[in-house]
């Protein structure tokens, strides 16, 4: 029947096509498997007691200055009518807070993460594109223009609602207060200062002039010109402010750096002492039951205090002990019972 | 005249010749709309022509409910108010789904094109007024009159019109319709062979007008009912007058035919079922499952909504910030906006890129098939073949392997082994023959499969008259008839084992030469002799003997008998000699599964023959129950036997099929074996094959019957045995097979419930065997199982009369043997030697199932836990549909990411070895039993999908809440989270680690965070920010210790589960276990028989019904094959002395099955 002229058909014999490819096969047994959960179990206990310890050292605290209580320092502002309220949150250091300390403030019950609100900006706008200063994107709506229909700028939800309260910290020392220094450098992300956002260039030497034609968002008491005259590295775009305020929190409670203390007196950390901290307070947030905190914490190699990291790392690296342990017993049972059956 | 042809059931009318009537009622179509009442005789077993390629194509891609849903998300993410993500992460992997799918279709029904045109290319002779013109198949019209040459196939359904044979007869080879390989004959209607054979038979034919009435075309090959007007008379047809297409015309020089059913409408076309688009179950289940999924899906995303209706009506008033953004629509409408949002967000829990992986899987399997050299045969130089590739995991699950006989099992060829004579037996059963120099006897044609050269001395020197007798026997009791070419005679015989015990006499020197219907010629070692017949005692299956009474050339009578052992041995002289010694060869061939019958002598004295000639001839004119009164006179005759010997023939089966049918068997399968033979030849091949053990009890007739009509058919079979079911339940529990013929089959599909019944019996018994069935009957059979179990069905088979039955199957497996191709094309996995099925079901079978179980597994895992943190993080964010992962992660998540080592695990796991999977055939029962892709085995699979999800989102959120870390850097936490979750797990379920295997963790690990910081990159950022927004993100994340320790413990503790059920499943099984996955140990099967007690069997399969015995005492069938000075002689002789119309009668017997 093989006709010689006609092309075999014989498959290739190699050891692909015959699935006969060289192969490593790990075959677990007893003696491989308890000694791991044993091992993969105390790493992690170690890791665990290593990160709850250093949670331990972080010094962190937390003050709510909403003002919801009566008693409490910035209850007055929380009435409507008070324009430009400031008040007083004082607190004493019983010990060296050590430094660097880092000054955040937070929100709770706030929802950055709404998906109209995170997608409400204009990227193009935020380069310095001054084509869409004069005609934001539609993703800004409805912040892309006022009742006069004069375009925004920064257009969007998340400018127009950044965080507007100012905070001066006061050590008081002997009655007098002593300006406590806040380095607001550097606390945003490297690429938003260095890429992400650019500001328009100066049309005739004039920074300001380069939003001609534009307004500033409703909400804002000025323009994002006028954000840091003193600094113009500060100015605009680059507003170490409003770059954190637009890198939008992932939860709706959640934590934004404010300053860190890191000069003069103070860059060893807050000596122990009473502070006063001079709160402008602008940023309405009762109205949706929104909380305002300010939080002063050191950070160590791991960041910030976490103790559920820790406990986490612990609750896990002990489960895989107790499970070794268990598969020990199993197997010595299963083993001696199967040595009776033989 | 009309209303009787209504009546009569006979509607369909042909004119022969009148190409104009019939061409105005030609069948047309145009798209899926038909009319017109004749079919042409073209083969159309494509689906698509251009013009209805794109729409039929993707109507039928679009009926897969997945490709529907995402054409549905792609429409609902181009309208932008509910876009939560893209329009292009699910529009391109929708696009290469469709493309792909479409090329494979559309490359699938190019090559049934080819298949098709060459069919309907092959050229034919077609009457024109200018005479014979040679055209093609397809341009055979009703009406033709068409003249087809000796050996060529027969192009459509002919009424026989002329042959150029006596009598115009003419001999077809049906193998490809039932499977029998021997002749069978058809004759012409009387005036039609009287009128138009003679000198001008073009004329006669041309000037033919006759006009055929007969049934619509229907698929029954054994009935046919019509009548032909002609010349002012009607006369009626039967089957006898019918050639089939598909048939091929043997020793006839011409015959010639009027087309009456063409193309589609042809008995065989109408025998071959529709082509069936195939699901496998596990297919069916996924379906199913991704039903579920997108109910559930539904369901959620309905619930989000209600959620975001809420979070709208209850807090957004007071939030300023968020309720200026949604423009005052009213809750229920922005509840309405997020739900389709949500659809959008969670429609990568549909595993759509899981149907295209799939299929890529599928394909690759098919080609690892085609690529086994193990199943590659070299003789025809054919590759196992995958035809169908959706099917490949079924193959790892068949629980009935349903088989053809003939070809298939056996190479239906049948040899003459070994004989037995006065107490020696001859011949030996050993595989090297060295063959006998047969050069003495110029006769001999070769093909003797007999080596023993002290037989062939003792015939020669003459010196044992046992041994001459013997062979003077076999020469002269039989109905072969002998056809001379090239000086040698050639045989032709109703049944092959004939023709086999014909042939050894001719080779050992005792060589049948002609007859007529007198006279038999035999040449004895060189001398010529002539034998007068006086009484052809026929063949029956009650009888199950024949015998010839014969005046030898000295005028003695003698009686040459040869028969089944029992029926033989009873009715010898009492006492006879060498009792012991027979019974002893008889079971010796019965332990080589040879078919044994059993010849003996008989002298009769002068007046015995008159007084009996008188009492036959008296029988003849009686009327009354005939065949019954026969009997009893050839019983008289057939009695005080001498035994000559017993002869013992081998009916070669196909190499190696006894073992891989104990191979099956070991796996489990139950074996079926559906045949158009007759029951003693399935049986013998049945136990010949080890489909049943040797003491396995056969239940057959009406014990059957009766087991069926009992209302619970297992206490039967229990109660039958009673002592041995006791002490061995499960012995006598597979000691049984089913027997059943095709009329009790047809019988049992009308009482609607034995078929569950006979389903339920054949689970406890070791095999089933059906004979005697249509190829119609045995789809039924395929369909009966598939109704009434829920395991997966193989037919295998190899001729045009299994295509039914491999259509109708599960899975079709056609052997691409002698019998033509019809079965291959029509069967999804084509193989060359039955042998082959071990290696396609064990191993192949296994592994694909294995494979592609754990696949399904995976994927659904890896995308519903994706696409469901999702659900965790809307309850923080304001039920907002705001995604957990960048935009760009969800399109290149199943794509790249995730999608390379499960593709590896798919083509290259083994889970045991090949070896492994042919020593332990009982692995096999995984598939079988559902083991590894069940209800239960996917709800775990989702439900720990969704404790994944769970540990995903809320262990990164529970760490990083405490932080000022943004959502830019917890979507990335997470994203990574997912990843090595989803890697680790695969990784766990890899358990044949190749090169490939770790270079594509390694790839998809290295290609995740290399895309990532790319993606997150500046030089994106700057070419269009608003899609890579993400700019800064990766490298931020990454620098942070916290970031990765939470991506650390979210990983483990997400897998844990995984790895403890696995720890635990190390810890708990026996260690022996371990030692299939290493063993190297040859396979040997033969250890694994063990020969019980033997029971010797004896099968008289000569003939299915009578043979051609009364044709010849009858002498219709002679002419053609006696020399030719004999032709006029026995050709007037018949005219003479055959009553008109008794032929029509005569020949029923031999044909009716």
């Amino acid at each position: 029947m093989k006709n010689e002229g006609e092309a075999s058909e014989q498959p290739d014999n190699t050891a692909f096509t015959q699935q006969q490819l060289p192969a490593w096969q790990p075959i677990l047994s007893a003696g491989i498997v308890i000694p791991g959960f044993l091992i993969i179990g105390l790493a992690f206990l170690g890791i665990g007691i290593g990160l709850f310890l250093t949670s331990q050292t972080i010094q962190v605290l937390e003050m709510d200055y909403t003002g919801v209580e009566k008693d409490s320092p910035c209850f007055q502002c929380t009435i409507q009518s008070v324009q430009n309220c400031t008040c007083e949150v004082t607190f004493s250091l019983s010990a060296l807070f050590t430094g660097p300390v880092f000054f955040y403030y937070g929100l709770s019950n706030y929802f950055q993460n709404f998906r109209k609100y995170g997608v409400s900006k204009d990227y193009y706008q935020l380069t310095g594109d001054t084509q869409y200063f004069k005609s934001p994107r539609d993703v800004c709506f409805p912040y892309s223009h006022d009742s006069k229909n004069n375009p925004i700028v920064p257009c969007g939800a998340i400018a127009n609602s950044m965080f507007n309260d100012t905070f001066e910290l006061y050590q008081i020392i002997n009655g007098t207060k002593k300006k406590v220094p806040l380095d607001g450098k550097g606390i945003s992300w490297w690429t938003d200062f260095n890429i992400k956002y650019r500001n328009p260039s100066s049309v005739n030497g004039s920074f300001a002039s380069a939003f001609d034609g534009t307004v500033k968002p409703i909400n804002w008491p000025k323009a994002a010109y006028e954000l840091d005259l003193t600094d113009p590295n500060n100015n605009g775009f680059l507003n170490q402010d409003f770059l954190v305020w637009m890198r939008r929190a992932a939860l709706p409670q959640f934590r934004k750096l404010y300053r860190r203390i890191t000069e003069g007196d103070y860059a060893g950390g807050l000596p122990a002492g009473n502070y006063s901290l001079t709160v402008h307070y602008n940023y309405p947030v009762l109205s949706f039951d929104g909380r305002k905190k300010l939080v002063f914490s050191n950070v160590s190699w791991m960041g910030g205090k976490n103790d559920f990291l820790g406990i986490a790392y612990l609750v896990v690296g002990s489960l895989c002990v107790v499970m070794s342990v268990v598969m020990l017993i199993v197997y010595a049972k299963f083993k001696f019972s199967d040595d009776d059956d033989a | 005249m009309a209303d009787s042809k209504t009546e009569r059931g006979v509607k369909w009318e042909v004119r022969a010749n009148d190409h104009y009537f019939h061409q105005s009622c030609r069948r047309k179509s145009f798209l899926c709309f038909r009319w017109g009442r004749y079919a042409d005789n073209v083969v159309r077993s494509y689906k698509y022509t251009p013009l209805t390629f794109l729409p039929l194509n993707l109507y039928e891609q679009f009926q897969r409910v997945a490709n529907l849903f995402f054409l549905l998300i792609v429409i609902l993410q181009c309208v932008p108010i509910i876009a939560t993500i893209p329009w292009y992460s699910t529009m391109l992997p929708l696009l290469f789904v469709l493309l792909v799918r479409g090329c494979k279709d559309l490359a699938t029904d190019l090559g049934r094109r080819r298949s098709d045109g060459q069919i309907n290319r092959r050229p034919c002779d077609i009457l024109t007024p200018e005479g014979f013109k040679t055209v093609k198949w397809k341009d055979v019209r009703v009406g033709d009159i068409l003249q087809v040459h000796k050996d060529q196939v027969i192009p459509a359904d002919l009424l026989l019109l002329c042959s150029t044979e006596p009598h115009s007869l003419c001999y077809v080879e049906t193998a490809d319709i039932d499977g029998e390989t021997n002749l069978k004959f058809r004759q012409a209607l009387s005036v039609t062979h009287t009128e138009l054979n003679g000198d001008s038979v073009k004329q006669n034919l041309a000037a033919f007008d006759g006009i055929v009435w007969c049934e619509k075309p229907n698929g029954n090959l054994h009935s046919f009912k019509g009548e032909l007007h002609w010349k002012g008379e009607r006369h009626l047809l039967d089957t006898d007058h019918l050639l089939l297409r598909g048939t091929v015309l043997r020793n006839t020089d011409i015959a010639y035919g009027l087309a009456i059913y063409t193309g589609s409408d042809s008995k065989i076309l109408q025998n071959c079922g529709k082509l069936k688009l195939k699901n496998t179950q596990v297919e069916m289940l996924l379906n199913k499952t991704v039903l579920v999924i997108l109910l559930f899906m539904i369901t959620t995303a309905l619930l989000l909504a209600v959620g975001a209706g809420l979070f709208e009506h209850r807090v957004s008033p007071k939030y300023d910030v968020v309720s200026v953004l949604q423009r005052d629509s009213s809750p229920a409408y922005l509840g309405f906006i997020t739900f389709w949002g949500y659809i959008i967000l969670l429609s990568p829990s549909m595993p759509m890129s899981l149907y295209i992986t799939f299929e890529v899987i599928h394909m690759v399997h098919c080609l690892l098939i085609g690529w086994d050299i193990e199943m590659y045969w070299e003789d025809n130089n054919s590759p196992a073949q995958a035809r169908t590739t959706t099917l490949n995991e079924e193959l790892g699950q068949v629980g009935h392997l349903l088989s053809d006989k003939t070809g298939t099992l056996t190479q239906n060829r049948l040899l003459f082994r070994q004989c037995f004579i006065a107490g020696h037996i001859y011949g030996d059963m050993s595989k090297e023959l060295k063959p006998l120099d047969l050069s003495w006897n110029r006769f001999s044609c070769g093909g003797l499969k007999f080596s023993d050269q002290r037989l062939v001395d003792k015939l020669r020197e003459r010196s044992s008259p046992e041994c001459q007798e013997f062979f003077t026997a076999l020469a002269l009791c039989h109905t072969v008839m002998s056809e001379w070419r090239d000086g040698l005679p050639h045989y032709q015989a109703a049944s092959p084992d004939e023709e086999a015990l014909v042939c050894a006499a001719r080779e050992l020197g005792w060589v049948f030469l002609s007859r007529t219907r007198e006279t038999l010629t035999i040449s004895e070692m060189g001398l010529t002799r002539n034998y007068q017949l006086l009484a052809l005692l026929d063949f029956t299956s009650k009888r199950r003997r024949m015998s010839v009474l014969v005046r030898d050339p000295g005028g003695q009578l003698k009686l040459y008998c040869k028969g089944a052992d029992i029926v033989v041995l009873e009715r010898l002289q009492r006492d006879w000699p060498l009792q012991e010694s027979t019974e002893r060869a008889l079971e010796l061939f019965a332990q080589g599964c040879l078919r044994t019958l059993c010849v003996a002598v008989r002298s009769v004295p002068e007046a015995l023959w008159t007084e009996w000639s008188r009492t036959l001839s008296q029988a003849g004119t009686s009327t009354g129950n005939q065949e019954t009164v026969l009997e009893e006179i050839y019983d008289q005759m057939e009695k005080d036997l001498t035994l000559l010997g017993v002869t013992a023939i081998e009916d070669r089966l196909q190499e190696g099929v006894p073992e891989t049918i104990a191979t099956l068997r070991r796996a489990g399968l139950k074996v079926w074996v559906l045949t158009g033979d007759k029951t003693e030849t399935a049986v013998n091949v049945g136990y010949a094959c080890k489909l049943m053990d040797p003491d396995t009890i056969l239940i057959q007739g009406e014990e059957l019957r009766q087991l069926l009509e009992s209302p619970s058919p297992d206490v039967h079979v229990m109660s039958k045995e009673p002592e041995v079911w006791i002490t061995d339940r499960r012995a006598v529990k597979s000691k049984a097979a089913l027997v059943i013929s095709g009329p009790e089959l047809a019988e049992m599909t009308k009482a609607p419930e034995w078929g569950a019944k006979f389903v339920a019996l054949s689970d406890q018994c070791q095999s089933v065997l059906c004979c005697r069935v249509t190829p119609a009957q045995k789809a039924e059979v395929v369909e009966m199982v598939r109704k009434h179990s829920t395991s997966i069905t193989m037919a295998i088979g190899d001729g045009a009369n299994d295509v039914n039955m491999i259509k109708t199957a599960h899975i079709g497996v056609g052997l691409c043997g002698v019998e033509g191709s019809q079965a291959v094309q029509n069967a999804d996995f084509a193989l060359a030697q039955f042998r082959f099925l071990r290696r396609l079901l064990l191993v192949h079978g296994h592994w694909s199932y294995y494979r592609i179980c754990i696949l399904l597994r995976y994927f659904l895992y890896k995308t519903t836990a994706f696409a469901l943190v999702h659900i965790w993080y809307s309850f923080y964010n304001g039920f907002s549909a705001q995604p957990m992962y960048e935009s760009w992660f969800i399109s290149l998540y199943t794509t790249l990411y995730t999608s390379l080592p499960i593709q590896c695990m798919g083509f290259f796991e083994q889970d045991v070895s090949t070896k492994s999977c042919l020593c332990w055939p009982e692995i096999y029962s995984i598939g079988q039993k559902e083991q590894l892709f069940n209800p239960l085995v996917l709800a775990i699979t989702l439900l720990y999908s969704v404790y994944t999800s769970i540990i995903l989102f809320f262990i990164p959120m529970g760490i990083l809440q405490y932080s000022a870390l943004d959502y830019q850097t917890l979507a990335v936490t997470v994203q990574t989270s997912v990843l090595l979750t989803m890697t680790v797990e695969v990784i766990l379920h890899t358990k044949f680690w190749t090169k490939y295997s770790v270079a594509a963790v390694v790839f998809s690990l290295v290609a995740f965070f290399l895309s990532t910081l790319a993606l997150h990159s500046t030089r994106l950022f700057t070419a269009s920010p608003k899609d890579y927004f993400f700019l800064g993100a990766s490298p931020n994340a990454y620098s942070t210790p916290e970031v990765w320790l939470t991506i650390c413990l979210t990983t483990c503790i997400a897998v844990l589960p995984s790895i403890t059920i696995r720890a635990l499943g190390v810890v708990l099984t026996n260690p022996n276990k371990h030692k299939i996955h290493s063993s190297n140990k040859p396979v040997e099967l033969k250890s694994w028989f063990q020969r019980g007690t033997l029971q010797r069997r004896s099968s008289y399969a000569v003939s299915q019904g009578k043979g051609f015995g009364k044709l010849i005492t009858t002498g219709v069938g002679l002419p053609s094959t006696a020399p030719p000075q004999d032709r006029r002689v026995t050709a007037d002789s018949l005219k003479k002395e055959s009553p008109q119309g008794s032929l029509i009668e005569m020949n029923s017997g031999d044909v009716a099955c």
